[in-house]
């Protein structure tokens, strides 16, 4: 029953602010991951609520209680770091049993918790050995062990996988997500892989420069990001942001996008949208992940000519670069959908999958058609 | 492992070009070095071996005579060679003691973040780099009962330091760990500062207190090295002569070799005194084993 809050938190590192008023509430059994590029202040974050790392300003609570100026042994939180920071001269099993024995507990009461915990992590087999004869991903098992072993109130994780090769990172993922279900304990993730962030969390709070830049569910992240930030930093390949001009033509809306000749028709209420939110001709940018870029090979009612560019053939699918005007929209089709590079096909946007921002302040004008 | 130590010449090197080989560069810097070795210590160490089974005395011009065993016997059934063991026991057990807790201790307080670290650690280690006999002539001048400065800055009136038989022993001890504390500390500092500072991290997650990370964490990672400390201090500290020679003339400090340097070249008793210096470096081995073969255990982990 553990839940965490940051009010106003304010870091500098000498003169560079770290973390920017950062507010987050966490509540019991969740499991968020703060997600962003390195240097924004996400590690920093972890540190702070372990105690690692003090704050200038602000307060942390746990469980309602203030514990900014606590020492992070009186906090009673775990962490499992990004090097594992396994202890090298000792063994699996003295590596578990080490916040147990710091805080004196009995020799019996030691060994049940270990061998239970091993069996959980499916490490029994490897309590004996040294950490430098383990595997990467046993040692990350180990270190996640060495966290869960005391029960604390929180787990944080820095980058846990982050040093495992892809394969495995895969696996581990897997198996914190399955832990996770089954412990569930209150847990920070911090990671810069927004894959892992969208598989394993139940809210992301994405961060850069500092600055929280939006707090939500993986699939609210994904299909409804806060701002231009967000928008590139999520999702696989990168959302498709091109400059764009809205115009009325006949009874639908027209989004014309930056060099390009013709428009893509959108429904005419965007245009009500559009000023009701705000946006200002312009300054406007059109953003569309590649499956909201419906590609045809026959031409057809509001498809434009758009010439394939670049395929890229992922297996399950194609990424498929398409020139329109000055700018490429990459788009998902089907694999072998669009036969070689040079070939002449049909696109449209989805308007359901369209998104608009103001390109000055980098706002998303949260529009859903 | 042994294998690829040799790498193949390179064909554009000078040395190719001067029709060096890679073996005749390795013999060229290897043959001096045994040349000196074997004329300079495996010689002497070979010939005195010999000496130590006859009668042989340097001072007078009799042959020597064989005498199988004897020497070791005579040796090993005198009390008061004996005693020259204890009285050098104790010293090593105190100095050595006294430096790794001294040593430790300062790198302990500099293994952090202070300003002027570098020049505080250069002259922390000067006592290490003076001659050991000006060593011994201050720290007589030190310890002087009527105008040494120790009594007067610690109040001991006319306290005797070195002429006092009980004393003296741990006098010596005393300035040896003035002088040699800073290289156990250097060590200590290098070990010290290899343990990982996410170690120590990890340790305070897991609420680990002050005591229980320095056992537990920082006394076993610094162990190795501070085991390669112990052994240097103990085999010099074994083989101590000129600090107390030089400061006292107490029989309570006659250490072993003070002992052997009197048999050998004032009483001119050189097959004896060959005979001494095998069972003292015997001893020295059999400690410095005993030394390695905890600091491969050390190592193991």
């Amino acid at each position: 029953m553990t839940q965490i809050e940051l009010r106003n938190i304010q870091k500098f590192f000498g003169p560079n602010q770290v973390m920017k008023d950062v507010n987050l509430k966490i509540t019991d059994n969740e499991f968020i991951v703060l997600l962003g590029p390195s240097g924004c202040g996400k590690t920093t974050t972890l540190r702070a609520i372990a105690g690692l790392e003090t704050i200038d300003e602000g307060d942390i609570l746990i469980d309602g209680k203030a514990v900014q100026h606590l020492k992070c042994s009186d906090r009673d939180i775990a962490m499992v770091f990004q090097s594992f920071s396994l202890y090298p001269h000792m063994n699996v099993f003295e590596n578990i049993a080490f916040p147990l024995r710091a805080t004196r507990m009995s020799k019996g009461d030691v060994d049940r918790s270990v061998r239970e915990i091993a069996q959980v992590l499916r490490i029994t087999d490897l309590l004996d050995r040294k950490p430098s004869a383990l595997s990467g991903g046993d040692m990350q098992r180990v270190a996640i062990g060495r966290a869960l072993v005391r029960q604390p109130k929180a787990m944080l994780m820095d980058e846990p996988i982050g040093a495992l090769d892809a394969k495995l990172r895969e696996d581990m993922r897997a198996e914190i997500k399955r832990l996770h279900l089954k412990q569930g304990s209150t847990t920070i993730y911090v990671t810069h892989d927004q894959i892992e962030a969208m598989s394993l969390a139940d809210r992301i709070v994405i961060m850069n420069d500092g600055l929280i830049q939006q707090d939500d569910t993986p699939a609210e992240v994904y299909a409804h990001p806060a701002n231009l930030f967000v928008a590139r930093f999520v999702g696989s390949p990168v959302m498709n942001i091109i400059d764009a001009g809205v115009a009325m033509n006949g009874t639908g809306a027209k989004v014309t996008l930056k060099g390009a000749d013709e428009g893509f028709s959108f429904p005419a209420e965007l245009v009500g949208k559009l000023d009701a939110a705000k946006g200002k001709a312009g300054q406007l940018a059109l953003g569309v992940r590649s499956e909201g870029v419906i590609v045809s090979r026959e031409k057809q009612d509001g498809y434009l000519p758009v010439e394939a560019h670049i395929i890229e053939p992922l297996g399950a699918y194609d990424i498929v670069d398409l020139k329109i005007g000055d700018e490429m929209l990459r788009a998902r089709t089907r694999t072998g959908f669009v036969p070689a590079p040079g070939e002449r096909v049909y696109a449209r946007i989805d308007p359901s999958q369209a998104h608009f921002f103001d390109t000055a302040s980098g706002n998303s004008l949260g529009i859903r058609l | 492992m042994a294998t690829a130590v040799m790498t193949t010449l390179d064909p554009r090197s000078r040395a190719a070009a001067r029709g060096m080989s890679d073996i005749s560069i390795r013999n060229l810097f290897i043959i001096p070095t045994i040349l000196f070795l074997i004329v300079f210590n495996i010689f002497p160490l070979l010939y005195s071996l010999g000496y130590s089974f006859t009668d042989f005395r340097a001072s007078g011009n009799a042959a020597a005579n064989f005498v199988g065993l004897q020497n070791y016997r005579t040796l090993l059934n005198d009390p008061f060679i004996w005693n020259n063991f204890v009285i050098t026991a104790k010293y090593v057990v105190v100095s050595v003691i006294g430096q790794v807790v001294v040593g430790f201790g300062t790198a302990m307080l500099l293994n952090r973040d202070i300003p002027l670290k570098g020049l505080i650690t250069t002259l922390l280690l000067l006592p290490m780099m003076l001659s050991m006999a000006v060593v011994g002539l201050f720290w007589k001048l030190l310890y002087d009962p009527s105008f040494g400065i120790i009594n007067y800055a610690l109040g001991l009136g006319k306290f005797e330091w070195l002429s006092n038989p009980d004393m003296a022993l741990y006098a010596v001890a005393l300035t040896d760990i003035w002088m040699w504390s800073p290289f156990v500390m250097l060590l200590s500092l290098a070990g010290l500062s290899a343990v990982p500072k996410h170690l120590y991290e990890a340790a305070a997650i897991d609420r680990a207190g002050p005591l229980y990370t320095f056992f537990r964490i920082t006394l076993p990672l610094v162990a190795p090295i501070l085991m390669i400390a112990v052994i240097f201090r103990t085999m010099e500290a074994f083989k101590t002569f000129d600090l107390a020679y030089i400061l006292t003339s107490q029989p309570t400090t006659e250490v072993i070799s003070i002992r052997l340097y009197k048999m050998a070249f004032q009483e001119w008793q050189t097959g004896l005194s060959c005979a001494l210096a095998y069972i003292v470096l015997i001893m020295v081995l059999a400690i410095t084993n005993i030394y390695v073969k905890y600091l491969n255990k050390v190592k193991e982990r």
